[in-house]
């Protein structure tokens, strides 16, 4: 039979939002009817940084809408005992059915009242994927807006599968929820397993293939060749979890192996909180009128608060000040004549032990490798020179470093990312052209304008909203099962701050709260969209255990997977090719995503839904509807719920509360809004110009790139390198947990140091397996993974041509041991071989490299399905399953790290 | 699997193998049975028979492995550089001579059976050499190779059915003959896996060989060798030494094909090179993954 | 006279397969043939390893060895240099498959899909039951690079006229042009940058070149 030709072809402009990193815009190809292809949307090559191309997850798209093993209608759990082990015994029903069972679920819910008796929400809702699934959620948000309070604080994962510290550590010295380099200018990188050529999306791959090209050196240092690491012009094999001690070697050498009129001394004087004299007890020295941080003013011989103007502050020394101390809770420490040393100073003696000879047998990296590296970035670093953007001048310090997971989450997040951002400190390189940027803000507001998030603060640096330690305001009873705003002071209390607590905490303490805090509960309601805990928590049985014990599960299901094998409703919704949704694009988003456009881009159905498949928006409006929230979640919509407010100086296009909309006017007065928001109100072009044209952006200013230029207008310092708030807050917290007894988080606020010193990190870890009963010898191994540009965060296990493509990409078939070590373990690649830890044990194909420490394993991704179609057949070993979780593993931050000790052996031969 | 260093290619399973042993074996008995003919004024027509049947079924075991074997005519259509269109096209006229020099045993059906089979034999030959995906087979010490262990297994083949029909006795010069064919196919045997041993194939079809290779030379030479002389200077033991010398010519001949297109055929895998060019900022280092 | 040729940047490369996946879409390749791939190649032993992505696939030889072999006349060389094959004339006999030295060349004999025996609606869509039991490989996309310049397109800038993989390379590492037209990109590209042809000592005259330097 010839290949037949079409009657009709059209090409649909939408968007691909499967991970932290898009979106990317395409066209799809539709014949008759059908979806066949996915290609870039090459009008967008001219406002899209990776020129309009569309990543490889995206092509699975067609195979994603019309895969077979789709739940194609509502389905409900008719098997009331739930398990791993229990068949659910789904049936189909319909929507009206299911509509009905959830709608008198929550009815019941808001009628015994929204909290349960330990003061946690009744109803709990995870998204996966870092924040993407809200990219298809229509105006779901509104209704959980317009529900009230909800906890989001379960997760999928994150903490131990996200750059955790960075979040919370990078948002408050730089709005950098995530970091980068300046990648279209920067020169030199040192990239401590930041696997970029993997997670960076379309815009990072294509902007490090131009600096490869243009000359960019990136140092790549992890324990394993990443693609990231063979894109690179160095590989540096370092031992796992001691990066940190690499960058204190680092700075060592700036400070103290070079003159230091090579560091950017006038950066560190005025953007900085260097010159700020620190006080015998680790707090800053205080005008004692305006409580303001001194700074020793050379050309007054005297000190001075921070914002005299015209000082010339010393950058070291010990001086004599009329000053006052300050410690936790306003508590005057001191007051007189006080001696300080400049924060400068404080950092020189932090570090002068650190040097390379120190740090080499910690890392594994010889010591000439580690100052020639920490010298060619000060020699890159052009300290001095500048550069005219937009009419404006600014620094250029074309050197970056950047950090990967497992770097920069966990024990010794804290200290990488402090001493990464120290790092580029020195040399003037933050937030600068060719330097280290943030990209992204979502703890603080607005999070569309990471520039217009910086606001001034206390002692001369950016606000930041921490949760309160203080005693009136520390909040002692949790709003959710994670005790964030109880635990984590960095977390802050915004949207996104309930996903950024300890969430392994939520199913942790289900079991035995410790005390403290309220009882932990089961939510009598957890809707679960996008996300596949049982797969890509940690210690994943554990996980699949407490879930088989929610009593009330509703799934939004593309397939059936392992976490919605415990569900009771599955909601089949329109998938990426058949749904509606406005989205913002452009500006400054995750990692590599800073544009110089921004707007907004449609997704629209290319294909009439499958089977009984039905919008997100019309299930959101159904759901107010039969659950009387229809005033709300109007409201809730109008306000910018769906992306934009529909009403504005200007124009008004909200929609009346009283009426259930059609996704159709819904996202048609978002289009309207969204078309004024850029012209200022001139454009009000609906929901067909955006059918027609797919998106609609405007210019961004690239000035908005760096945060330089604002803290410059501010009068602004980052709050480096010196940590006084973070000592502060981190007695305070102790004061406050201990008050109620709570002696549990003793290890976590050890984290609040002001300095931070070099601890044994890789120490923690095998402590952990060593007190599980096994002696050294028998944990040899480190355990760690890597993103899979194919797979991460895109839930597309069960898609055939991902699965086919990735497995030319070496180690998705299996774990990947240094072929040195097979050889002494008598392991041939393709033997079966199995990994275990004390606890837990699973089984996978040998992949054989030479491009791995040979005390190191690697296992890509995140596999081991046994409910997901078609991906239950791969045989490919997970480590989730084998990471444990424990508090003594967890950080100040409430985050893990994505490794874990463990054995190695050979169990059977090739298939 | 990688599938990047060379892997065994799967594209000509055992219908392809069986070609070369039907078709090899087929023409080098025609040829030597037409020798001998030429020579000794007779040879059993059982012998063209039997060549004409071999070739036969090679070439139908080939017909079994086409994707689209009705349209099989097509593969007349590319006499000008295909040599797989040269066998087949050689092939009716060799079937035909045969069959005519089994019927009348006439010296010219034997000359033109003669040509013919040493056309087809040097096609395969070239079938195999012309395909350069596949080392160990574009190696042109393959011709010689292939044409002499044609001959050898045709010679072995003549010697068995020489004893069928009694007619060694009076045929030394079929055995001279499979001595001097067995021993061409020693020398390119050998000359064949010396050259391949200098890196002109993948590690893993070295290896293949390497292990074949005391076969060739133990069961394939040296104990037809001594059967055949034995036979030579034993008259009263021909119809025993000389079949039982032949079978060996013969068997070690089929399994050396066998090996070479099933066991040895690994193709070229993937390489990169040292640039062209180059200026001192390319470092990259030449890669030829399973070669060495 | 216009010879396409493709130009890699193994600098750029990354591996992720986009190209691998905008192949088997665009030109409906079944489970397991991948006319374009993309190799993941390490040199050397820890700790001096080098990984490098190549991507492969028909290089549409000068002197295609595929082509001499044929014994069906199926495959043939354009006078723009691709290298096609008549599903109508081929037979299936795999000889082409083991000439080739870069594997490029694939038959698959019976129909197979994503998810079993049975086609999605967009395979069935797609489904080209000619390049059944008979020898398919890449083909620069000759449909669509025909069709852009009917239009008056240019192959290698204008999307609608330019291989699927070019089209899709999110590293800017896959460019198609003329290399016999001086101001084309191609020509630029390996004029200006050391470059190397795979297996360039058997003599085909591969026009896929790689720059690295």
């Amino acid at each position: 039979m010839t290949r037949r030709e079409p009657t009709t072809r059209r090409r649909v402009a939408t968007y691909c939002y499967q991970c932290v990193a898009g979106p990317d815009l395409l066209t799809v190809q539709v014949d008759d009817g059908v979806a066949v292809a996915v290609e870039p949307n090459f009008c967008a090559a001219g406002i899209h940084p990776g020129a309009g191309r569309v990543c490889v997850k995206a092509y699975g798209l067609v195979q994603k809408t019309y895969n077979p093993h789709r739940v194609l209608s509502p389905m409900k759990r008719t098997n009331p005992l739930k398990g791993r082990d229990q068949e659910p015994g789904f049936v189909p029903i319909s929507w009206d059915e299911a509509l009905d069972l959830v709608a008198a679920k929550l009815n019941a819910i808001r009628k015994s009242g929204l909290l349960d008796a330990s003061g946690y929400p009744k109803v709990a809702a995870s998204f996966g994927g870092g924040g993407t699934p809200q990219s298809y959620m229509g105006t779901f948000p509104a209704y959980l807006a317009a529900w009230g309070p909800v906890d989001m604080g379960f997760g999928s994962g994150q903490g131990v599968k996200c750059y955790h510290s960075e979040h919370l550590y990078g948002e408050l010295w730089h709005r950098a929820f995530t970091v980068s380099p300046d990648t279209p200018s920067c020169r030199y990188l040192l990239s401590f397993g930041s696997n970029t050529e993997a997670s960076g999306g379309v815009v990072g791959v294509r902007r490090h293939a131009d600096a490869r090209v243009r000359g960019l050196k990136r140092v790549q240092i992890e324990p394993h060749l990443s693609v990231t690491g063979a894109c690179s012009a160095e590989w540096l094999p370092i031992r796992p979890k001691t990066d940190a001690a690499f960058l204190y070697a680092l700075i060592h050498v700036l400070l103290h192996e070079n003159a230091r009129a090579a560091l950017d001394l006038q950066f560190l004087k005025a953007r900085t909180a260097s010159p700020y004299l620190v006080g015998r007890h680790g707090y800053y020295l205080r005008d004692p009128a305006s409580r303001r941080p001194l700074m020793w003013d050379v050309r007054r011989k005297s000190a001075v608060p921070y914002d005299a103007p015209d000082a010339d502050p010393a950058l070291e020394g010990e001086f004599l000040a009329d000053a006052i101390e300050i410690g936790p809770d306003g508590e005057e420490l001191e007051r007189g004549s006080l001696a300080g040393t400049t924060a400068f100073g404080k950092l020189l003696e932090h570090m002068r032990r650190c040097t390379p000879e120190w740090a080499a047998p910690i890392c594994d990296v010889p010591a000439a490798t580690i100052r020639r590296v920490a010298n060619e970035f000060l020699a890159q670093a052009c300290v001095g020179e500048t550069v005219e953007i937009e009419g404006e001048t600014l620094p250029f310090r074309p050197v970056a470093i950047t950090l990967g997971k497992t770097v920069n989450n966990g024990w010794g997040g804290y200290e990488c990312c402090w001493a990464r951002t120290v790092a580029v400190a020195l040399v003037g390189g933050l937030e600068v052209p060719g330097g280290t940027l943030g990209t992204t803000v979502r703890l603080n507001r607005p999070m569309s304008d990471r520039t217009g998030s910086v606001k001034a603060g206390a002692d001369g640096f950016m606000a930041y909203p921490f949760n309160p330690t203080d005693k009136e305001s520390w909040s002692a009873s949790p709003n959710i099962r994670n005790a964030y705003r109880t635990l984590v002071p960095l977390a802050a209390n915004g949207p996104w701050s309930q996903a950024l607590g300890p969430t392994h905490f939520s199913w942790m303490f289900l079991d035995g709260t410790p005390k403290g805090l309220p009882g932990v509960t089961f939510p009598e309601l957890w809707f679960l969209y996008r996300s596949n805990p049982a797969i890509s928590f940690w210690d994943t049985a554990a996980i699949e255990d407490k879930m088989s014990r929610f009593p009330f599960i509703v799934a939004f299901a593309y397939t059936r997977d392992e976490s919605n094998h415990m569900a009771d409703i599955l909601l089949p919704e329109c998938t990426d090719l058949e749904g509606l949704q406005l989205v913002r694009i452009g500006g400054t988003k995750y990692v590599e995503q800073f544009w110089d456009q921004e707007g907004f881009a449609l997704r629209q159905p290319a294909v009439d839904a499958r089977g009984s498949a039905r919008d997100f928006t019309d299930i959101a409006t159904e759901l107010a509807r039969r659950t009387g929230l229809l005033e709300p979640y109007n409201a809730a919509i109008n306000k910018g719920a769906a992306g934009t407010p529909l009403k504005a100086e200007g124009y008004d296009f909200s929609l009346d509360v009283t009426k259930a909309h059609g996704r159709e006017e819904i996202w048609d007065r978002a289009c309207r809004a969204a078309s004024a928001e850029l012209t200022d109100g001139a454009a009000s072009d609906g929901l067909d110009w955006y059918k027609a044209h797919g998106f609609r952006t405007r210019r961004f200013s690239t000035l908005d790139w760096y945060l330089y230029p604002a803290l410059v207008r501010q009068g602004l310092r980052f709050e480096l390198p010196y940590q006084e708030r973070l000592f502060r807050i981190g007695q305070e917290l102790g004061r406050r947990l201990h008050d109620q007894g709570m002696t549990w988080w003793d290890e976590q606020l050890a984290e609040y140091q002001a300095l931070p010193p070099w601890r044994n990190f890789p120490a923690l870890w095998e402590k952990a397996a060593a007190e599980a009963g096994w002696s050294a010898a028998d944990f040899p191994f480190w355990l760690v993974t890597a993103r899979s540009m194919q797979y991460a965060w895109g839930g597309n296990a069960g898609i055939q041509m991902m699965h086919e493509v990735a497995e030319n990409v070496a180690g998705h078939g299996g774990v990947i041991v240094n072929a040195g070590t097979a050889a002494r373990l008598g392991i041939a690649d393709g033997d079966l071989v199995e990994i275990s830890t004390p606890r837990r044990a699973t089984r996978g194909r040998a992949v054989l490299r030479q491009g791995i420490r040979p005390d190191t394993l690697l296992m890509v991704g995140q596999f081991q399905h046994w409910a997901t179609p078609y991906a239950k057949n791969f045989g490919v070993p997970s480590m989730n399953g084998l990471v444990p979780m424990s508090l003594d593993l967890t950080d100040a931050t409430g985050s893990g790290a994505d490794l874990v000790r463990v054995s190695l052996s050979r169990v059977g031969g090739p298939q | 699997m990688d599938r990047i260093a060379p892997w065994l290619q799967t594209h000509w399973d055992d219908r392809a193998a069986g070609n070369f042993i039907g078709g090899g074996t087929g023409s080098g008995l025609a040829i030597v049975a037409a020798t001998t003919l030429l020579a000794s004024g007779e040879s059993p027509p059982a012998a063209f028979a039997l060549a004409a049947l071999l070739i036969a079924l090679g070439l139908g075991l080939v017909w079994l492995e086409m994707g689209r074997p009705w349209r099989f005519l097509h593969v007349f259509l590319h006499p000008q550089t295909s040599w797989m269109t040269r066998e087949a096209l050689i092939a009716p006229p060799l079937l035909a001579a045969l069959g005519i020099a089994a019927w009348l045993e006439g010296a010219a059906s034997a000359v033109a059976a003669l040509v013919l089979a040493l056309a087809f034999l040097f096609s395969q030959s070239q079938i195999l050499h012309a395909a350069k995906g596949i080392p160990a087979w574009r190696e042109p010490r393959i011709v010689p190779l292939i044409v002499a262990t044609g001959i050898a297994e045709g010679a072995g083949a003549y010697l068995l059915i020489g004893a069928v029909f009694g007619v060694l006795p009076e045929s030394p010069f079929a055995i001279a003959l499979t001595l001097a064919a067995i021993f061409a196919r020693s020398l390119a045997w050998s000359s064949y896996r010396r050259h391949l041993s200098r890196g002109s194939a993948p590690a893993g079809a070295r290896r293949a060989l390497a292990a074949f290779s005391p076969m060739v030379v133990v069961l394939g030479t040296i104990v037809p060798f001594v059967l055949l002389l034995a036979a030579l200077a034993l008259p009263d033991a021909v119809n025993a030494l000389a079949p039982l010398g032949g079978l060996a010519a013969l068997a070690i001949g089929w399994r050396m094909k066998h090996a070479i297109i099933r066991r040895a055929a690994f193709n070229q895998g993937f390489a990169i090179a040292q640039p062209h060019g180059a200026r001192g900022g390319a470092t990259r280092a030449e890669a030829r993954p399973g070669w060495s | 006279m216009t010879k396409w040729a493709m130009v890699v940047d193994l600098r750029r490369c990354v591996g992720c397969q986009t190209c691998t996946a905008a192949c088997k879409q665009a030109n409906a390749t079944p489970p397991g043939v991948q006319w374009r791939r993309v190799l993941d190649m390490e040199v050397g032993e820890y700790p001096r390893v080098q990984r490098t992505f190549v991507p492969v696939g028909c290089m549409h030889c000068d002197d295609p060895p595929c082509m001499s072999v044929c014994p069906s006349t199926a495959t043939r060389k354009r006078e723009d240099g691709i290298v096609t094959i008549d599903y109508g004339l081929c037979i299936g006999c795999g000889y082409c498959a083991v000439a080739c030295p870069y594997q490029a060349r694939f038959k698959t004999d019976r129909a197979s899909f994503a998810y079993g025996d049975r086609p999605s609606d967009a395979e069935d869509m797609s489904f080209d039951g000619d390049r059944l039991a008979v020898a398919t490989k890449c083909t620069f996309c000759v449909d669509r690079v025909d069709a852009g310049i009917s239009k008056g397109l240019k192959p290698g800038v204008d999307p609608d006229a330019t291989p699927a993989c070019v089209n899709s390379c999110i590293a800017g590492a896959l460019h198609f042009g003329d290399i016999d037209d001086p101001a084309s990109n191609v020509r630029h590209l390996v004029a200006g940058n050391a470059h190397f042809r795979m297996h360039e000592e058997l003599g085909t005259g591969p026009r896929m070149y790689y720059l690295w330097g």
